[in-house]
């Protein structure tokens, strides 16, 4: 039930409903009975700690980028509802949509150059930001108050009638912060969570699948400024006071503590970081003043001993819950439309160097659907090059790509997941702390749509279609034999299953062309048989298939043709039969003795 | 009236104290891969560190100076203790994170100890100023620059020149490797962690003269040595270095010609800028060779 | 025989980190150079790594007679080991004069001695003592990995594919060195994937194949009894049937 409670976040469990129902009635309980004024305005002020957690894990804890503005954007919502409620006059349900609305605003004007940045410059950049408002405010003039900030920030008024202080203000403010849960439930919950998961788990991985990750990113960056401009508000009517103390780096840093040390990606982590911190220099009389030193000391404690957070350690000891019960396997709909035409790929002259190495020279591939391909070659030759041109993951220097005949050698690697190509790497790239399951079940779900904001709000990542989705995962993952790994972490499975579970997420999005590189490395006997029957039924089907291999005993008896690379270039093409016997190919392989011209 | 020579000057000496700031961050940096947040309150700790001993020892600046260093190159080795080490294989945020819990831990803690009021250490050279010509530096001014040029040279010297610096320097650029050669390479990153840790200190006493000492002064310091960093190119120690006489110039001048709020919004504007521009800064990322 | 410098018994690797290799024995000698060959894949990087004590490992695995488990990476280079990996992981920004030096523990007398020596093996780096690394050409690199290794003074000496990349004549320079090496004591244990040079140059070879050993012996038995094509090609093709390659060496 425990489990339940606190998995809320990431799967629907029985009985999630009914604690948190009896946790709020605990909580409204206290509240109406044992609390005390003082006591019911620390509730209140915690309240709005909540929902400024709940808008960082966004950012922080799904997109797993370390955004230092979410202070700022606190303040800003602070601000912004001192100014127009004491100095303006305007009321509540003037001042609260404006004060969401305008640290969102900043977060989507800066969103574009600030989200490319790589984690440890987009920190600078946020802390930056933060700093320019904290500059703002404090030299704002009369409008800002300056250092001394805004007193007299009046009640929440709605048409007249005045909510008053106590328990009507921390009943509004526990509402909103309810709201705020249920839209984060409804946003991560689904495989959109699991998206998110991907996401900050292997980027490589995310674009593999076709995810849009500037696109997750910003709706996560977003999201986080919306939450806490709410929660900058309704402190700012808590407090009364706003001052530019709200912008400066304590509060952020309190904030990123009662993320970690609640825990960054689970609903209830928000609740109970938030109220921990919170409450505990309360209870605990000599941390009166203290405050900041035992946030820091839990803070360490917490990202060197428990980095999933209470909720996450409380998951993991409690009882232990049942697994999820798993559906039925379910094959993908039947779908081989024609359409492609003759040719899937046709890629001419490809180049790349790096630095003074020319890695492939000019070199020539084409396809046809159900072909397929074997891509040989010694180490070095290029092979894993050739497919990072062809994927998206390298850019070539020159020559051109056509997939049905669409140019692309401008797109981008998740483009190319999604027009088609599909590939798998040769260290698998699984999202560590995802179950295969799931990770195969997003790809299928980002094929069908089924990810992002909008398919989490209209609830098509959630219910019964996930459901189905998963049984099509579990599906695939039945077709190469790896059902068995389904519950398992990706970190935890062995190189061998870990490729599998690739093929499978690589088959979930329905590709034209799959390139798999070094499939068969680390298989069985039996497993790697039952690989290159299902390889050969896939071509039969009409999918065009590429693959790169050191076996050859796995990969001649299967391929129509087979390409040989040495050194960049293309040293035979033909029938495998001819390939092995090929004397350019025997000689890169075995090397060629003292003064051989190449 | 001051001239641009002046304010050049004066920068100069403030951008010495910022240099050895940003030494110490990018050094720990080039070692670890990760960012020591905690590199400003250090040299907080460093300021608070040699005021409190002056109270103690009535010893003279300059003797002063080295004892503070080895403390805190004391404290250092704490720092990776307890911010680094715990998490060998954990993602380089997560070090992130446990050295702002260890800034929040000296700030708040130096707070506490000494109260939020203003302190100060003594001076290294005091009495006056030095003139040369139209321009005048303090002597502390001089102090300043002649310090941080003796530490800078200094690290250069042994990490181009000695077995021990050769050793550092190979650990920071591929630890594995560095471990198939025989170094012990987890002593070689304590070591870093202490040296960035006394060249905080040293940046703390230095300073703690010319600038009143709050605890809170390690957040400004932070962001000055890391946006050092990111204009003089990630991981290149010369650009460090240079990044930080960048920085403190523009602010000297800027404040100057505006004030000081123009010259911090201008300072954070021009660094977005060149993150979104041309992130790899003026030097370029020095780990970007590979051989 | 000579002294048995390395010996190997059953070891067996995890497979997390590579390829799993299982039941892996061989043995090197003093002044011998050993060859590993086999396709990608088959395990001989994992191999060596698992020797330099860079991957988990169970098994016997003993250095001049001193068990080297539980030891790390850099206690078994401390012992006597030297390692040149694939791909050679120069420090590229250091010179090449530092990247030599820093191969060696000894006091400066020692390592400036020593440093002579090792650039007597290889005079080409002489010249360009101050040239950062990562401005070498492929084959200077390679010496110069080569030479850091040699700092050490080690009694083995381990290769990753250390031709790869390299213009054929300057593989054949290298390996020239090599040989020299080994004739002064040092044990050579070199992983190849080029089949005709590792055969020219060495005294023993093992065959590699999916994280077993598929054959040992010298040289000339290998050849005969087609173990090499069926561990590169998996099919009949006989090497000294073709015509292409140089004639039998």
């Amino acid at each position: 039930m425990t489990a339940a409670f606190l998995d809320t976040g990431h799967r629907p469990r029985r009985g999630a409903a009914a604690a948190w129902v009896i946790a709020a009635a605990l909580l409204a309980l206290y509240a109406i009975a044992f609390a005390s004024r003082y006591e019911l305005r620390v509730l209140t002020f915690a309240g709005t700690q909540v929902l400024l957690v709940l808008g960082y894990q966004f950012v922080f804890g799904h997109a797993g980028a370390l955004s230092l503005a979410q202070g700022a954007f606190y303040g800003i919502g602070a601000y912004v509802t001192a100014i127009l409620g004491a100095s303006y006059g305007w009321s509540f349900p003037l001042t609260f949509p404006l004060a969401i609305a305008a640290p969102t605003a900043l977060a989507a004007l800066v969103a574009a150059p600030v989200l490319r940045l790589s984690s440890h410059y987009f920190a600078l950049a946020t802390l930056g930001l933060a700093q320019v408002v904290l500059l703002a405010a404090v030299n704002g003039g009369e409008l800002t108050g300056g250092a001394l900030g805004i007193s007299g920030v009046p009640s929440i008024a709605v048409l007249g009638w005045t909510l008053p202080r106590g328990l009507p203000l921390a009943t509004l403010v526990w509402v909103v912060v309810a709201l705020g849960a249920w839209l984060s439930h409804r946003l991560t919950r689904g495989l959109s969570g699991g998206a998110y998961g991907v996401l900050r788990g292997d980027a490589m991985a995310a674009d593999a699948i076709g995810l849009d990750r500037p696109r997750l990113r910003f709706a996560a960056f977003l999201l986080s400024a919306g939450y806490a401009g709410a929660a900058g508000a309704l402190s700012a009517h808590t407090i009364g006071v706003v001052s530019s103390e709200a912008l400066e780096f304590p509060v952020m840093v309190t904030c990123l503590a009662m993320t970690v040390i609640g825990g960054s990606t689970r609903i209830a982590g928000a609740f109970l970081g938030a109220l921990l911190l919170v409450h505990l220099p309360e209870w605990l009389r000599f941390l009166q003043g203290y405050a900041l030193l035992a946030y820091g000391a839990a803070l360490l404690a917490a990202i060197i001993l428990a980095p999933e957070g209470i909720a996450g350690l409380l998951a993991r000891t409690a009882s232990r819950p049942r697994p999820p019960a798993r559906p039925a396997p379910l094959p993908l709909p039947s779908r081989r439309v024609a359409g492609w035409g003759d040719s899937v790929l046709e890629a001419r002259g490809l180049t790349k160097r790096f630095g003074g190495i020319l890695a492939l020279a000019a070199v020539d591939v084409t396809l046809a659907p159900g072909e397929l391909l074997g891509i040989i070659g010694p180490n070095g030759s290029g092979k894993t090059t050739l497919a990072n041109l062809l994927t998206g993951f390298a850019v070539a220097d020159a020559g051109t790509i056509r997939l049905a005949g669409r140019p692309l050698e401008d797109a981008d690697a998740a483009a190319i997941a999604r027009a088609g190509l599909v590939r798998s790497f040769q260290t698998p790239a699984l999202p560590p702390d995802l179950c295969a399951l799931e990770a195969v079940a997003v790809a299928r779900a980002s094929r069908l749509a089924c990810v992002g904001i909008g398919a989490a709000l209209a609830g098509r990542d959630a219910g019964e279609r996930r459901a189905q989705i998963e049984a099509e995962a579990l599906g695939l993952l039945s077709q190469l034999g790896a059902q068995g790994v389904a519950p398992r972490r990706c970190a935890e499975l062995s190189p061998a299953e870990a490729r599998l579970v690739e093929i499978a997420r690589a088959l979930a999005l329905e590709p034209r062309l799959l390139i798999l590189d070094e499939p068969a490395a680390g298989l069985g006997d039996g497993e790697r048989r039952d690989l290159a029957a299902l390889l050969t039924a896939l071509a039969h089907d009409g999918l065009a298939l590429m693959v790169i291999e050191h076996d050859m005993e796995f990969l001649l008896p299967i391929a129509d043709r087979v390409l040989a690379l040495d050194q960049g270039r293309v040293i035979a093409h033909g029938a495998p039969a001819e390939i092995r016997r090929h004397p350019a190919v025997i000689a890169a392989y075995f090397g060629r003795a003292e003064g051989d011209a190449p | 009236m001051i001239t641009a020579a002046q304010l050049v000057l004066d920068g100069v000496a403030l951008g010495a104290a910022y240099a050895l700031v940003a030494l110490g961050f990018v050094l720990v940096l080039n070692a670890v891969g990760a960012v020591n947040f905690a590199q400003g309150d250090l040299v907080m700790a460093g300021g608070y560190g040699a005021a409190v001993l002056a109270g103690f020892l009535p010893l003279p600046g300059i003797v002063l100076l080295p004892v503070v260093m080895l403390l805190m190159a004391i404290l250092g080795l704490a720092v990776a203790a307890l911010a680094y080490f715990p998490l060998l294989r954990r993602p380089p945020s997560a070090v992130f994170i446990s050295t702002i819990a260890i800034g929040l831990l000296l700030q708040n803690g130096a707070l506490h100890l000494f109260g939020p009021g203003l302190r100060s250490a003594p001076p290294l050279w005091s009495g006056g100023q030095v003139t040369l010509g139209a321009l005048a530096l303090s002597r502390q001014s001089v102090a300043i620059i002649a310090v941080a040029a003796v530490l800078v040279l200094g690290q250069r010297l042994v990490f181009r020149h000695t077995r021990l610096g050769r050793q550092l320097r190979a650990t920071a650029a591929d630890r594995e490797m560095a471990a198939a050669l025989g170094i012990r390479v987890y002593g070689m990153i304590a070591l870093t962690f202490a040296i960035g840790a006394a060249l905080a200190g040293a940046a703390g006493t230095l300073l703690a003269n010319q600038f009143f000492l709050t605890p809170t002064e390690g957040g400004n310091l932070i962001l000055k040595a890391y946006i050092a960093v990111v204009i003089g190119g990630w991981g290149s120690i010369e650009g460090a270095v240079l990044g930080a006489l960048l920085i403190a110039l523009f602010e000297t001048v800027v404040a100057a010609a505006l004030s000081y709020t123009a010259a911090s919004a201008l300072l954070y504007g021009a660094t977005l800028a060149i993150l979104f521009l041309r992130p790899q800064g003026l030097l370029g990322e020095a780990a970007g060779r590979r051989a | 025989m000579t002294a048995t410098v390395l010996a190997v018994e059953h070891l067996g690797t995890e497979g997390d980190a590579g390829v799993a290799l299982a039941d892996v024995s061989l043995a090197v000698g003093a002044g011998e150079v050993v060859a590993l060959l086999g396709a990608n894949g088959a395990g001989k990087s994992t191999l060596l790594r698992a020797i330099m004590g860079m991957v988990p490992a169970c098994g016997s695995l003993r250095l001049g007679g001193r068990e080297l488990a539980g030891s790390g990476p850099a206690a078994r280079a401390r012992r006597g080991i030297g390692y040149v990996p694939e791909g050679r992981r120069l420090f590229a920004g250091m010179s090449v004069r530092d990247n030599l030096l820093v191969g060696s523990l000894a006091g400066r007398d020692a390592a400036r001695q020593r440093l002579d020596e090792v650039l007597g093996v290889f005079p080409a780096l002489a010249e360009r003592l101050a040239t950062p690394a990562w401005q070498l050409s492929g084959g200077q690199q390679q010496m110069l990995a080569i030479g850091r290794a040699l700092m050490g003074a080690p009694i083995l000496l381990l290769l990753d594919e250390p031709s790869l990349g390299l213009a054929p004549m300057l593989v054949q320079e290298l390996l020239d060195r090599v040989r020299d090496l080994a004739r002064r004591g040092t044990a050579v244990l070199l992983a190849e994937q080029s089949v005709a040079r590792a055969l020219a140059l060495a005294d023993r070879v093992y065959a590699l194949r999916r994280g077993h050993i598929a054959g040992a012996g010298t040289p000339g038995a290998l050849r005969a009894s087609g173990i090499l094509e069926h561990a590169f090609l998996g099919a009949d093709v006989a090497l000294s049937n073709n015509p292409g390659p140089g004639g039998p060496t």
